[in-house]
């Protein structure tokens, strides 16, 4: 009898002497990051130029680090063929969505009322998606390893897909109701002047400029996004549908399928950092014990807009929305 | 469908510039991450206006229908035996471009996610997102695509580890491409990245490639990079609009100079993997021109259009340095390369049979007297059985700004420069080294940008580099034994032409 060794799975050297064959997903994405703790610094430039001062400040000199990221993997398991080909199958729906609500007539059946909460409530939300945009892409390009930088990057891309949606929306609700609706001054008006618009201008405005890779996820997926979600992809829907707005309704639903995605490799995330070094709990706490509660004070601002619509929902109802999303989050990634 | 067309309501989604209320706009955009370069406040970039347009959901149709086609060729030509039957000296080809674009691709997704988020208006850094994520989509497919070949083709592991090491080439491809995009600000970036390099060189890499691929039969790669292009071509046009703020505001002095140094870098990597791979890799039959001609056709036209477009001027070395460089710099590149073909990852292919000389010469007229008469001496070693005298004992000057083995010995030799000797400058106490004219220019430009980086032949002098030897430095760039290139073709070419050894005694 002759016995024949095991052929080894044949992989990227640098994978090491693997059991398993890595899966494509792993192949694609494993240690891309070269530069990640590379010496004397991460760029191949005089060590002290600025940016290699700003990584090694930023990313390798950030409190939350543990000692090999390249374990990490999004649950998701996204590649950018299946990113693309994931959303490609939800943006059909959203096309037959709007296709069969713009048939229907569904915005120029509007009420007033609505059409005047839809101007206060949705209209300048571009505003804040942007600034969540351009966050997490701040994220993407200052973590430590591809794993995290393809979920920050794909993230920031769904953030515009909710966005431009509303955008296209918003245009349809003006054709039928009025020009002004569609105008750059109707969201960017109250998002620079409204008094309940500023909270969130602040909490946002602030974040942008928290630059430790690390306080950047924290801030933006443990406190802002929680909370702006619930606020939007929940609270929106179910105001939307006492309103009989079911397309605005359904397409929250949607655009939570995109954050339900943020939220599990965001708590994948934390969870793989504890389990690597349990201290950090104290260092992600800090965190969200700053920017927590100025996210929900974001919310508290706009909360009352709920209160406006014809059929209302209770500002302190879209608050605790917000505030259990982020309680919900934390415990999932084995905080709080 | 829906039924607004995206005209009708894209402007909503991309006019989201506000002023800042709660911290500052140096706060928020600060220089190291986004240069202003005194174009401020940030209300004078909100004008920026790409001149391509594409929402979430064309994007996501539109690449979704790219992918599924790129990599259904990829899975049939793997179950076939086409990677096999390839000219070797193609396959060297693909294997020195993997290892220099896929992962320096994929970090470009850096460069675009930096403009995506420090870009000084929305419209920007909405491109700059779609940029980020085609970045992506390059990194992932040219890793892929060689991690098929593994078993086929142990060397498509340089793929996924080139820029892990620290051989010469990958320092030089670092060196470059954090310059241009992963260490630059995200208006430099606009400039070198997009407007310098993807709208001019990526074309030429891409497409000029590309008609080689299809030509050699290289399906997989020719699908492969063909895709590519049409995504650069997209999101390369983030340039443009920034070029037209710089000069509308009085500052075309300074795209101008972001232009010179990058179109410089660009043109030396180029030379080195592209000038290698079309006059000398890629097999005589299927060459469709040169990579003169191709530099020519795709690369000097298109910058003098776009020079003269957005007033600005060809490069001040454009006639003294640039052009003459067209026809010797990257031959003597070659001859180095071959020479020192254990510190590369490919296996180089010397490409001079007799009538592949014949093609030189006709396509750089005197190329057997000024090149061929080293390959004369080079074959005659082979054919004498000395191959010894044909691998390097020492290294060779390598230039402190694009890190590329020094030869102005062979431009010189070739009639095409001055003087043998390397351009020097004491900076601070030190001597640094330069190939070029230019390569020192850059480098007086921004000292503080380079100084402190040392070359390989620095580590090595600094005894960084145990045991300083051949084989130690070998082994620091990470080149096994069995990576190390050799002769693509065994030597055939030096044979070729006369009767073998030993026949004219039967």
């Amino acid at each position: 009898m002759t016995t024949r060794a095991r052929k080894r799975p044949r992989t990227w050297s640098l994978l090491g002497d693997v059991r398993r064959k890595p899966s494509a997903y792993e192949a694609v994405t494993a240690k891309f990051h070269y530069h990640f703790r590379r010496s004397p610094a991460p760029w191949e430039l005089d060590p002290d130029m600025p940016m290699n001062r700003w990584y090694l400040t930023h990313r390798e000199g950030s409190p939350f680090n543990v000692d090999d990221w390249e374990g990490f993997r999004d649950p998701a398991k996204l590649t950018y063929k299946d990113y693309v080909t994931l959303q490609h199958e939800r943006e059909l729906y959203l096309d037959g969505l709007v296709d069969r609500f713009e048939e229907a007539g569904h915005a120029e059946g509007y009420p007033a009322g609505w059409v005047d909460t839809f101007r206060s409530l949705v209209v300048p939300l571009r505003f804040p998606m942007h600034v969540l945009q351009m966050a997490s892409l701040y994220v993407g390009q200052m973590a430590p390893s591809s794993f995290i930088t393809n979920c920050a990057h794909f993230q920031a891309a769904d953030e515009m897909r909710r966005l431009q949606r509303i955008a296209y929306w918003t245009k349809v609700v003006s054709n039928a109701h009025d020009d002004a609706i569609a105008t750059t001054e109707a969201a960017r008006g109250p998002w620079e002047d409204d008094a309940a618009w500023q909270p969130l201008r602040e909490t946002l405005e602030t974040m942008l400029v928290a630059y430790d890779w690390g306080e950047a996820f924290a801030a933006l997926n443990l406190a802002v996004k929680p909370a702006f979600d619930a606020m939007v992809n929940v609270g929106l829907r179910d105001l939307a549908r006492r309103n009989e707005d079911e397309f605005i309704a359904l397409a929250c639903e949607e655009f939570d399928r995109d954050a339900a995605r943020h939220r599990a490799w965001t708590a994948a995330l934390v969870r793989y950092a504890l389990e690597r070094d349990g201290g950090l709990a104290e260092v992600l706490e800090g965190w969200r014990g700053s920017w927590g509660p100025k996210a929900l004070a974001a919310v508290e601002g706009l909360a009352p807009l709920f209160e406006g619509a014809p059929e209302p929902l209770a500002a302190e109802e879209v608050v605790a929305l917000a505030r259990t999303a982020q309680e919900e989050l934390a415990g999932a990634a084995g905080l709080g | 469908m829906p039924k607004l067309r995206r005209s009708e309501w894209y402007d909503l989604a991309r006019d989201l510039n506000w002023n800042l209320s709660y911290v500052t706009e140096e706060e928020a955009f600060p220089e190291e991450m986004s240069n202003h370069y005194g174009i401020t406040p940030n209300e004078r970039w909100w004008g920026w206006d790409e001149p391509y347009k594409v929402s979430y959901r064309e994007y996501v149709h539109n690449q979704h229908g790219k992918d599924a086609a790129v990599y259904s060729v990829n899975s049939v030509v793997a179950r076939s035996r086409m990677f096999e039957e390839l000219d070797p000296g193609w396959k060297s080809a693909i294997i020195a471009h993997y290892g220099a674009i896929a992962l320096p691709e994929y970090i470009a997704g850096i460069g675009e996610s930096r403009m995506g988020r420090f870009g000084r208006a929305a419209a920007w850094r909405n491109m700059a997102l779609f940029g980020t994520l085609d970045e992506t989509r390059h990194g992932q497919i040219q890793t892929y695509f060689p991690y098929t070949l593994l078993d086929k083709e142990p060397r498509m592991d340089w793929a996924h580890k080139a820029l892990h090491t620290n051989e010469w080439g990958a320092i030089a491809a670092r060196h470059l491409f954090d310059d241009m995009f992963t260490a630059n600000d995200a208006v430099s970036t606009a400039i070198q990245l997009t407007f310098t390099f993807e709208t001019g060189f990526t074309n030429l890499q891409f497409l000029g490639m590309a008609a080689d691929a299809m030509e050699v039969g290289d399906l997989d790669f020719g699908a492969l990079i063909s895709s590519i292009q049409t995504d650069e071509s997209r999101h390369a046009q983030q340039g443009e609009p920034t070029v037209k703020i710089l000069v509308e505001n009085g500052r075309a002095d300074l795209a101008q100079k972001l232009v010179d140094h990058m179109f410089w870098r660009s043109w030396h990597i180029f030379a080195l993997l592209t000038g290698l791979s079309m006059d000398y890799y890629t097999p005589l039959e299927h060459r469709s021109h040169s990579f003169k001609e191709f530099m020519e056709e795709w690369i000097i036209k298109q910058f003098l259009d776009q020079f003269r477009d957005f007033g600005l001027e060809p490069s001040w070395y454009w006639d003294s340095h640039f052009v003459p460089e067209l026809d010797w710099y990257h031959h003597a590149l070659h001859l180095g390369v071959w020479f020192w073909r254990p510190t590369v990852w490919w296996n180089p292919d010397a490409g001079v049979s007799p009538a592949e000389r014949e093609w030189l010469e006709e396509k750089y007229p005197g190329w057997n007297d000024t090149f061929g008469v080293y390959w004369d001496t080079i074959a005659e070693n082979i054919r004498n059985g000395a191959e010894e005298k044909t691998l390097p004992e020492t290294f060779p000057i390598v230039c402190n700004m694009c890190q590329i083995p020094v030869v102005t010995p062979a431009g010189y030799r070739a009639g095409k420069l001055d003087s043998p000797l390397p351009h020097l400058l004491v900076h601070e106490g030190r001597q640094y080294v330069f190939c070029s004219e230019p390569c020192k220019w850059i480098f007086e430009q921004n000292p503080a940008r380079f100084a402190g980086h040392t070359s390989v032949v620095d580590r090595f002098l600094g005894g960084e580099i145990q045991p300083p030897t051949i084989p130690g430095a070998l082994a620091w760039m990470g080149l096994s034994p069995e990576e190390m290139g050799q002769d693509a073709t065994n030597y055939a070419w030096a044979h070729e032409g006369r009767e073998a050894p030993g026949a004219a005694a039967s």
